[in-house]
């Protein structure tokens, strides 16, 4: 773990303290067992320090690509030939019913080629990452619930369309704490502001506040404008450590009389973190401590300079990563599809691929998921127009939550898999279909979780991330 | 036992001392199913329930922590399917019955109860009753309804009993309890063995009632004034001040804010507008009931049904509805929204999660589907009046019975359910609500002195605020999954009194804090710490950290900077542009929660928060380390404090923050900080900044600068000479991140100035940029304070590369990138960015020009401030003993 070397550059702290730190749990939890032997309350006091889960873990953390507005699977990863050769003309199914009306047959105007020694076909928009479709493990038969935005991507995040729950990553969090208590535990970077139905996609609902994501805005470096208070530009960081010397003398003196109170030494640790997570979080986010050649890896822009930071995140512990390609719904091409699908493809393909590779190359690729994927896919109809649902162009896509693509790499996962597929068309998943509930069931299997046990209790019930449903899609593990 | 639910619902005005006895007197009434004769009900009410409640069902029944052997004798239905052994009782036939053989002594079955025989009257008794054919009447057909695994929890459940009288114990001989509330208390430690703390010392109550009743430290002063008090009554009139301050209204609203699920915004919306601008009237309407202390059934029952209870017109009482109407919106979803508001009452008046119920009957407790649909009846019977002058209220409106959602979909209903109360509290015969909608008949049935769970509900919640923990530690859920109360004689007689005494919450908090219960010392260290660790059965004062509300008031407060207006619109409480009014006015966005407030454990305002979580977390220490309120409150407070003698400033300080002296030691280790501090900022250190941003001009002659001037206004983007620009003295002179304009003549040169911090050797790159045909382009100059003019380049429409190498500077020394205009200040604006890097004292930095580029710094804190920061982070001001 890196926070090894990096808490021990410190010289301020004790070496108890020190090495109670790099143990990774902190003071609060250890003298809670010995003390009280009470998990509630090393709950509240080391809400983050690293837990087991049900049984070993195939992956230790996440980084979900997050497509939002819906990347269309026919031009991506899910190749149609039918659907050429029905291009300009009506399917020979019923259109089924998506958010506005569609009409003829949209053929991918992106060419398909095979990958790899397992042949998987991925279009020219994603080229570069198809260079690792060994490692990939593409599931053609998803499908949601309903055809919008907002009730999809809470369904993809939280795993309820609708009411309160909490996110994917924070179940996690809450589940498995984090490795580093010098970082955010769930980080959630999106340029440029917030995704339609904006903070509730990495909220933390029922669970405790610690556990929602942390919202980074990426269209900025400075780290300041990343993170919440993290830099003091009014003390120096000498003039700090004095106050914090002082400080620990104060309430080593109020703790005499209080030995046993596991709050007050926590609260006494989160200080010390506190310090160093200012400078660890600065370092975290700061990508122009890479080298030239990883830069040149992952290319210009901001996309790759997320992707990029995800991965030093990864590295540094941080246990959910979610990147998101942009505010609002940058995906959602419901007209000039060829020419805003090129575009966005263009911003990260290279740095999907060289996250892979990079991955791969630090031997984190084993134990990192990574995630690809949007709220749903698109339709392979053309979306007709509709006053003021697109401006009249008729080359673009509807939403599509009958079938789409989401595929994952590394964790746990197996490569070079093809699995489930959608009609000939790409308009509804009909092999293996895979829910998004089954999607969250194996991801959380991946993580050391059976979903039907990993429970909180709030409002009288025992909640679940899957609630009463999810199967764990077992072909997909390795 | 009575079951108070099979009483008529009264609207009679019962006198209290008319419903106590009517409590304790009453007949049973339950009514028999026809399959068997009221005698033999009568049998196996007065013989057979009892004895299975005291013998059996600790093992089998839903109040078991495992089921054993899979059987559960709560209940007919447990009893005919029989457990792991199969049906254990054959009506009419004990000598078949495994039941009577296990408790009967006997060889070759495992005898129950497993570690004592059974009387031998009650053996007899369980075999007449098999033979009688076993009648027991808890079926679901009984008078309540079971949960959805066939279990008459409805009358074994503890909290769906009514309160019980309990004699006062006689504690002859101790001198610890001083009211009945304490040897309810001290009964159970004793029964436990357990001592109670020692009472605590005056200084550390007082900080505690402030806490609890107002929500901000005392001052010292204050404090001096109640530790000096001889009066016999010193503390009850300290109690009686602190209820009758216009704060403790503001402390108490808050409590129920959290209850109520109070935000400002709507959640969620596309385009549509987000805020609810008169959220604030309910806040105003809370804090005055509590401060009124307007009787709890009242207090409730307007909540909910205001518009039948005062006239339309009154705005002011009507906002009381926002209970309701201040929830998320869920894009209008209105099955969402009439969920929302049904788990709001239920849960937050009567602990009961009746939503549990939308999909299929309650799996735990007595709550079938039909009764979720009863009271959604209520809610889609109700509406929300556009343009009302009275904007947050629900009036009747057309009635409509809804049938029941097959698993909750609303595409799939059943027969219509008539709207009602809940058949656990008001029967399976509850009398239709006839009322409009019915929700004032809710809101009566819910104050009824007869349901056994709204004073309980309230007055755990209260014990809860009072000690950090409450008797029940599931304020919102007091369903058969809950923990039974550590001290149920406590809360029922808690629970009879608040009834008795007219609903007063503040004479609720008054018994309470008068007793010697709350008045313990917080210490763990008693041996008592071995038995209950985890303080269950109050044997001592948690110790308490403030919440959010109370660590930023508190710092507001003792900084001297506290707005202590009373109600009103929401402000902004976050960022640098923050209001200095108690947190509770805090605007609350719930759908984009400011990160402090999560990070301070703030009830999430989406759903009812039944109580806080209590996280530490170093987010938590960033605020209070670095956060603009943070230092600006340091600052104030410090400046306020401070005199011309450090011993003098460090008690101010400790009197301030803490509300008492330093002692020696502490006095010793302040003045120390501060002796440290001083000796370090006149030190020369690594500065905020290396750069700064002037103008001025060379000496030619001397090779060298003649005068440098920092410029005098930032208009957020640049430096220039004032607000408006060409500046009637600099011109167009500016600097910017990447470039600048000079100013016209020699004189007025824009000048970048980067200042050495210690020795070592740099070399400088980096290249000017001219791209305009126009004018005569720009010269530009880097010129070291040690060896004078580097570089000297002039640039017209080109770019040139200004590099110097291998300059050696020392401590102080300035490097200056020098722009003037050349015979022209016409089209002179040019980019100029450089890198100096270079190695000190083995460590190689670099310093960008752009990347260093800064408006006006804040000041640095100084000594003084930076300790009472100190104190304002201290454990011993964060935490309340």
């Amino acid at each position: 773990m890196s926070q090894l070397t990096l808490n021990t550059q410190w010289a301020g702290t004790s070496s108890r303290r020190e090495w109670l730190c790099r143990s990774g749990a902190g003071f609060g939890s250890m003298a809670l067992q010995t003390m009280l032997g009470d998990e509630v309350v090393a709950e509240a006091t080391q809400p983050l320090a690293p837990k087991q889960p049900h049984f070993v873990p195939q992956a230790k953390h996440v980084i979900h690509i997050f497509l939002n507005g819906g990347p269309s699977h026919v031009d991506t990863f899910d190749p149609k030939p039918e659907l050429t050769k029905y291009g300009g003309r009506p399917l020979p199914m019923a259109n089924l019913k998506t958010e506005r009306p569609t009409g003829v047959g949209l053929a991918s105007p992106f060419r398909f080629k095979r990958y790899g020694e397992s042949g998987l076909e991925v279009s020219e928009l994603f080229s570069k990452t198809a260079k690792f479709a060994d490692e990939m493990c593409i599931i053609r038969s998803m499908h949601a619930d309903v055809p919008n935005h907002e009730p999809s991507l809470l369904l993809m995040n939280c795993g309820e369309a609708r009411l309160v729950r909490p996110s994917v990553g924070a179940w996690m969090t809450y589940g498995l704490g984090t490795e580093n208590q010098n970082l955010p535990a769930f980080i959630a970077m999106c340029p440029g502001g917030y995704p339609i139905q904006e903070s509730q996609n990495w909220q933390a609902g029922f669970l405790p506040g610690v556990y929602q994501g942390t919202h980074v805005d990426t269209q900025h470096t400075e780290i300041e404008k990343l993170i919440e208070n993290i830099r003091n530009q009014r003390v120096t960081t000498a003039q700090q450590g004095d106050q914090l010397e002082l400080l620990r003398e104060l309430n080593r003196r109020h703790q005499e009389q209080r030995p046993t109170d596991a709050k007050l030494e926590a609260r006494i640790q989160s200080f010390e973190l506190a310090f160093r997570m200012q400078r660890e979080a600065a370092e975290a986010f700061d990508v122009s401590r890479e080298p030239q050649y990883t830069l040149d890896l992952y290319g210009a822009g901001t996309q790759a300079r997320q992707i990029l930071i995800a991965r030093r995140l990864v590295e540094r512990g941080v246990r959910y990563i979610q990147v998101w390609h942009g505010a609002g719904q940058p995906w959602d091409s419901h007209d000039d599809l060829e020419k805003n699908h090129r575009r966005l493809a263009g911003q990260c393909d290279q740095a999907i691929a060289a996250l892979l590779s990079d991955l791969k190359q630090r031997g984190l690729l084993d134990e990192t998921l990574v995630m690809w994927g949007g709220e749903f896919g698109r339709t392979p109809t053309v979306e007709l127009p509709k006053k003021g649902a697109n401006q009249g162009r008729i080359n673009g896509r509807d939403h599509n939550n009958h079938g789409f693509t989401v595929w994952l790499a590394g964790g746990g996962v197996q490569g070079g898999l093809v699995y489930g597929a959608t009609d000939d068309f790409g308009f509804r998943a009909e092999e293996n279909r895979v829910h998004v509930h089954d999607l969250h069931a194996t991801l959380l299997h991946l993580m050391g979780f059976d979903h039907e046990r990993f429970t909180y209790r709030y409002a009288g019930r025992d909640f679940r991330l899957t609630d009463v449903h999810g199967r764990v899609v077992r072909d997909l593990i390795a | 036992m009575i079951s108070m639910r099979h009483l008529r619902w009264g609207f009679c005005q019962i006198a209290v001392g008319a419903l106590l006895t009517c409590l304790l007197l009453a007949p049973l009434t339950k009514a028999a199913p026809t399959d068997f004769s009221q005698e033999e009900i009568d049998f196996f009410e007065s013989k057979i329930r009892p004895a299975l409640i005291k013998h059996c069902y600790v093992c089998h029944s839903s109040r078991a922590d495992e089921i054993q052997g899979e059987l559960r004798l709560d209940s007919q239905a447990g009893w005919q399917a029989g457990g792991v052994s199969g049906p254990v009782i054959v009506p009419g036939r004990p000598e078949e019955s495994l039941f009577i053989a296990a408790i009967r002594p006997a060889v070759g079955v495992a005898n129950m109860p497993p570690k004592q025989k059974l009387p031998a009257a009650v053996v007899e008794d369980f075999e007449a009753w098999v033979r009688l054919g076993a009648p027991d009447p808890r079926t679901a057909s009984a008078a309540h309804p079971n949960n959805d695994l066939g279990e008459d929890v409805a009358s074994t459940h503890w909290a769906f009993q009514p309160p019980q009288v309990t004699p006062v114990p006689s504690m002859p001989g101790q001198t610890w309890s001083t009211t009945d509330l304490d040897r309810y208390v001290l009964s159970r430690l004793e029964g436990k063995g357990v001592q109670p703390a020692e009472i605590a010392d005056r200084a550390t109550l007082m900080r505690r009632l402030y806490f609890d009743l107002v929500g901000l430290p005392p001052t010292f002063e204050a404090i001096q004034d109640f530790v000096g008090n001889d009066a016999p009554d010193a503390y009850l009139q300290l109690v009686n001040i602190l209820l009758e301050s216009p704060q403790f209204g503001e402390r108490w609203a808050r409590h129920w804010m959290d209850v109520a699920r109070f935000a400002d915004t709507r959640g969620y919306v596309f385009t549509a507008e987000r805020k609810y601008t008169d959220a604030f009237k309910y806040r105003d309407w809370l804090i005055q009931a509590f401060n009124a202390d307007l009787p709890y059934d009242r207090f409730l029952k307007l909540q909910m049904a205001a518009d039948r209870l005062v006239e339309a017109t009154d705005a002011e009482q009507l906002a009381a509805m926002g209970f309701l109407t201040l929830g998320r919106r869920f894009l209008n979803n209105m099955h969402d929204i009439i969920d929302d508001r049904i788990d709001v009452v239920t849960r937050g008046t009567m602990a009961l999660t009746v939503s549990c119920s939308r999909c299929h009957d309650h799996k735990y407790d007595p709550i079938p589907t039909a009764d979720y649909y009863a009271l959604y009846g209520v809610f889609a019977s109700s509406h929300e009046p556009n343009n009302a002058p009275a904007p947050l209220r629900l009036v009747d409106a057309q009635v409509v019975n809804v049938g029941v959602f097959v698993r909750g979909n609303p595409g799939n209903r059943g027969a219509a359910v008539p709207r009602r109360f809940l058949s656990l509290l008001a029967g399976p015969k509850a009398t239709p609500f006839r009322d409009g909608s019915g929700r004032l008949e809710m809101a009566e049935a819910i104050v009824n002195p007869q349901n056994p769970l709204t004073a309980r509900v309230l007055v755990n919640r209260v014990w809860g605020h009072l000690f950090g923990a409450g008797l029940v530690t599931t304020p919102s859920d007091f369903g058969v999954r809950s923990d039974a109360p550590a001290q149920p004689e406590a809360l029922d007689y808690l629970a009879l009194q608040f009834v008795q005494e007219g609903w007063s919450v503040k004479q609720l908090i008054r018994r309470i804090v008068l007793s010697s219960v709350y008045r313990q010392r917080s210490d763990e260290g008693s041996p008592a710490q071995q038995i209950d660790p985890g303080n269950r059965f109050f044997w001592r004062m948690n110790r308490r950290r403030k919440d959010f509300e109370a660590m930023r008031d508190g710092i507001l407060a003792v900084a001297g900077n506290l707005d202590k207006t009373i109600g009103g619109p929401s402000v902004n409480i976050v960022g640098k542009d923050y209001a200095p009014r108690r947190t509770l006015y805090g605007f609350i966005d719930r759908q984009n929660l400011p990160g402090i407030f999560r990070t301070f454990d703030f009830a999430g305002p989406d759903t009812h928060a039944p109580k806080r979580h209590e996280t530490t977390v170093p987010q938590q220490a960033l605020f209070l380390l670095n956060s603009p309120f943070a230092m600006q409150q340091a600052e104030v407070l410090g400046n306020r404090v401070k005199t011309p003698d450090d011993m003098t400033t460090i008690d101010n300080l400790y009197r301030a923050v803490l509300g008492r002296s330093p002692d020696a030691a502490e006095r010793q280790l302040a003045g120390a900080f501060l002796d440290k501090a001083r000796a370090r900022d006149a030190r020369p250190s690594i500065p905020q900044s290396p750069w700064k941003f002037g103008y001025g001009g060379l000496n030619e002659e001397e090779n060298g600068i003649r005068e440098f001037a920092e410029l005098p206004y930032w208009n957020g983007e640049a430096w220039q000479g004032g607000e408006k620009i060409p500046d009637p003295k600099l011109g167009w002179l500016n600097l910017r991140a990447a470039g600048g304009h000079p100013g016209a003549g020699p004189t007025r040169a824009a000048m970048r100035r980067w200042t050495a911090y210690c020795e070592g050797k740099i070399v400088i790159q980096g290249a000017l940029v001219h791209s305009e045909k126009r004018g005569d382009g720009v010269r530009g100059r880097i010129v070291s304070s040690r060896h004078g003019v580097l570089g000297d380049w002039s640039v017209h429409d080109r770019r040139q590369v200004t590099a110097v190498t291998r300059l050696r500077v020392e401590v102080g020394d300035t490097i200056d990138f020098v722009v003037d205009s050349r015979t022209s200040t016409d089209y002179d604006s040019h980019l100029w960015k450089v890198d100096i890097s270079g190695h000190f004292h083995g460590v190689r930095r670099t310093w960008n020009s752009q990347k260093g580029f800064h408006g006006p710094l804040p000041p640095q804190l100084q000594p003084v401030v930076r300790l009472a920061q100190v104190l304002l982070l201290s454990n011993e001001f964060q935490f309340v003993d």
